[in-house]
């Protein structure tokens, strides 16, 4: 994948790129308001990283406009020390796609730029969705595994189906909140982790192989071993 | 009229009404002074000099005199309407005069006295004045008081009309004022609402118009703009601060994770990165809550409030934090009217109730249930979150709102969570309450009511 990051921070530029490219994917770094709004309408990339504060007091945000002014469409994440949910709202309704605060973990920046880059690929709406011997009906909301049902609660079925439409990605707790629970502030308990470990009860527990794993430090992930 | 009462538009327009009504009177009292007292004084005199006059006849002329001179004044065509002349022999018969029926025993003499008599067989109000003359005879000298019973009327029902006309006059514009005042104000007072739940570019109208309020508006709206720079000076100071605290720290957690990523083995050294990230991460958790409490304490905003449905609000919170109230053996439950709404921010009202919840799991040792509701009052909306748990000591309820104030400092916590709530609360122009629900905590979130804020053109008390 290529990424264009635009950071003026030379320190968090090059860890950004060494963990992109150990991901396996390319990045171009740039820490100039102006090199940067050329690269970023005038490029083709995968996805644009964005820091909101660039040298001369150039907001990012006019970058993304000018970005998306130019009929590129191309998905954009925020990275940003401005955290507080005024500013994530704004960056939002500016035209990004998903906003990441700093500090930042870095697992969290690559499961964003996975589950971003795969949101634009496929957009297509299935009936039903499958992980192993797990099925989702998602007309009738019922899942089974194995062929025997299991009863979910409607914002488990939630869960699970985030889950799955990821499946094979890295999860992070904030994107769960997000998205599922569209809870845009850090509880800052193990909340998730409680609500995880309920649904690999009802879907792990009594079948083989897991498929819902955690992975510590970074978060979730649902695949077949 | 309570209401009207509490205006004190109305009360200032109705004490000038009073006053006006007061120099009214004074004006009234010296025209009819100078009308029906005067007039009635002029007559008494007049009385007075006509008897003497005649007095002085019957002593040149003799009583016979007099008579003629009687018969002559009731006959030459001058105040033949009102004057009144008798005159009496010794023993009470009549001479002459134009009285018909009078009763002589009863009348002092020498004295005006108001009676009534028969004059031209007529009945009369008259003034009379008796005397007697040296021979015994009787001179009664008077003047009828119709015509002045008529001004005296007159006078009397044109001070009423014109007294209540002038009270509704005044009513009326007591009312009239206040309510230009009320609308004048109501705009001042909407831009002020607006300002203080934290829209800080909201200014007030100015009309063209160049009077007292088009001044005060501008007074306002040019304190509004100082206020507004301030504020964008401390938003920029805090956005500053975030960004040179955050890249360092950020610097230092990436720095740490990526040592770990390419050791990930149980050495001493990585055990203590792993640690140190997570010391990072509560750190910079506190400082996200200290700068969110800053936020919503400044209501510097950008975001306008927006209509929120409480009930998303509650069931995304809820199911939320069920699995973790399962795991420690309590059921939560949400009580929800059928549509109820609130104007705010919808991830802000969540953060807080998201708070109040986690603190009764966290602190309501022992409580079976939870229970949330939200609830529809004539002017509020209550978000309520009542546990059974042992509660709060009186005593420390008004502290536990104070920032990094603990009460259980066993349970991992950052002291910020109901500081956040109160933040968020007030921010939302309501208020965070705390209550013994006996036994355990009663934690309300009141709100005003949508629209019950809204300014009606009318009816405002100012």
């Amino acid at each position: 994948m290529r990424c264009l990051v635009i950071e003026d921070e030379a320190t968090t530029a090059d860890y950004i790129r060494k963990g992109l490219e150990e991901g396996g994917h390319s990045a171009v770094l740039c820490g100039d308001g102006g090199e940067a709004l050329r690269l970023g309408v005038g490029g083709q990339w995968d996805i644009i990283i964005l820091d909101r504060m660039l040298p001369g007091g150039a907001d990012g945000l006019s970058i993304l406009k000018s970005v998306r002014d130019a009929g590129n469409a191309t998905p954009v994440l925020i990275l940003s020390a401005l955290a507080s949910l005024d500013e994530r709202v704004r960056g939002l309704r500016d035209g990004a796609d998903d906003y990441l605060t700093k500090p930042f973990a870095f697992s969290e920046l690559l499961a964003r730029i996975e589950a971003l880059t795969r949101r634009f690929k496929k957009q297509a709406v299935e009936p039903e969705l499958r992980i192993a011997d797990l099925c989702m009906d998602l007309v009738k909301r019922k899942v089974e595994r194995a062929g025997r049902p299991i009863t979910l609660r409607p914002r488990e079925f939630r869960l699970l189906e985030f889950m799955v439409r990821h499946q094979g990605q890295v999860i992070t707790r904030t994107m769960l909140l997000e998205s599922v629970w569209d809870c845009h502030f850090d509880p800052g308990t193990n909340i998730i982790d409680v609500q995880i470990s309920r649904l690999r009860n009802k879907i792990d527990k009594d079948f083989s192989p897991s498929l819902l794993h955690t992975l510590r430090g970074e978060g979730y992930t649902i695949r077949i071993p | 009229m309570i209401r009207l009462w509490a205006s004190l538009t109305f009360r200032i327009a109705l004490l000038y009404g009073v006053l006006m009504m007061a120099s009214l009177a004074v004006i009234s009292a010296v025209f009819y002074y100078g009308t029906v007292v005067v007039q009635a004084r002029d007559i008494d005199r007049n009385l007075e000099e006509g008897a003497q006059s005649l007095s002085g006849s019957y002593k040149t002329h003799g009583r016979a005199g007099l008579q003629k001179e009687i018969e002559q004044l009731l006959d030459d065509g001058i105040n033949q309407d009102t004057e009144v002349y008798l005159l009496l022999d010794p023993q009470g018969h009549k001479l002459a005069g134009n009285l018909i029926d009078w009763q002589a025993d009863a009348a002092p003499l020498d004295t005006l006295v108001t009676e009534s008599v028969q004059r031209y067989g007529r009945p009369s109000l008259s003034r009379l004045l008796w005397h007697h003359l040296p021979d015994g005879a009787t001179l009664v000298v008077g003047r009828d008081l119709h015509d002045k019973q008529r001004i005296r009327s007159l006078v009397w029902r044109s001070l009423a009309v014109g007294g209540g006309i002038a009270l509704l006059l005044i009513f009326a514009g007591a009312l009239l004022f206040r309510r230009q005042f009320a609308r004048n104000l109501s705009v001042i007072r909407r831009t002020a609402l607006e300002v203080q739940s934290g829209n800080l570019s909201q200014r007030i109208p100015v009309t063209p118009a160049e009077d007292e309020f088009t001044r005060l508006s501008r007074d306002i709206n040019h304190m509004l703009d100082r206020i507004e720079q301030l504020m964008d000076g401390v938003r920029h100071v805090s956005n500053t601060i975030a960004h040179n605290l955050r890249t360092p720290l950020g610097r230092t957690r990436a720095q740490l994770e990526e040592a770990l990523r390419h050791h990930r083995d149980a050495t001493p050294v990585s055990e203590a990165a792993a640690a140190a990230i997570q010391d990072i991460d509560a750190l910079i958790l506190v400082f996200e809550r200290l700068l969110q409490i800053a936020e919503a304490e400044s209501g510097a905003r950008r975001r306008p409030f927006e209509a929120v449905d409480l009930r998303t609000v509650v069931t995304d919170v809820v199911e939320l934090y069920d699995a973790m109230a399962e795991t420690r053996d309590m059921a939560l439950s949400a009580e929800m009217d059928d549509e109820t709404s609130v104007l705010g921010d919808r991830h802000l009202l969540s953060a807080a109730l998201a708070n109040l919840v986690e603190n009764a799991i966290k602190y309501a040792d022992g409580s079976p249930t939870i229970r949330v509701s939200v609830r529809e009052e004539p002017a509020h909306v209550i978000i309520e979150v009542e546990d059974h748990g042992p509660g709060i000591p009186a005593d420390a309820i008004p502290r536990v709102t104070e920032r990094f104030y603990r009460l259980e400092s066993r349970v991992p916590g950052s002291g910020l969570g109901l500081s956040i709530v109160t933040a968020i609360a007030n921010m939302h122009r309501g208020t965070l309450r705390l209550d013994d629900a006996a036994p355990g905590l009663r934690a309300r979130i009141i709100l005003p009511r949508e629209g019950a804020d809204a300014l009606p053109d009318s009816g405002i008390r100012i």
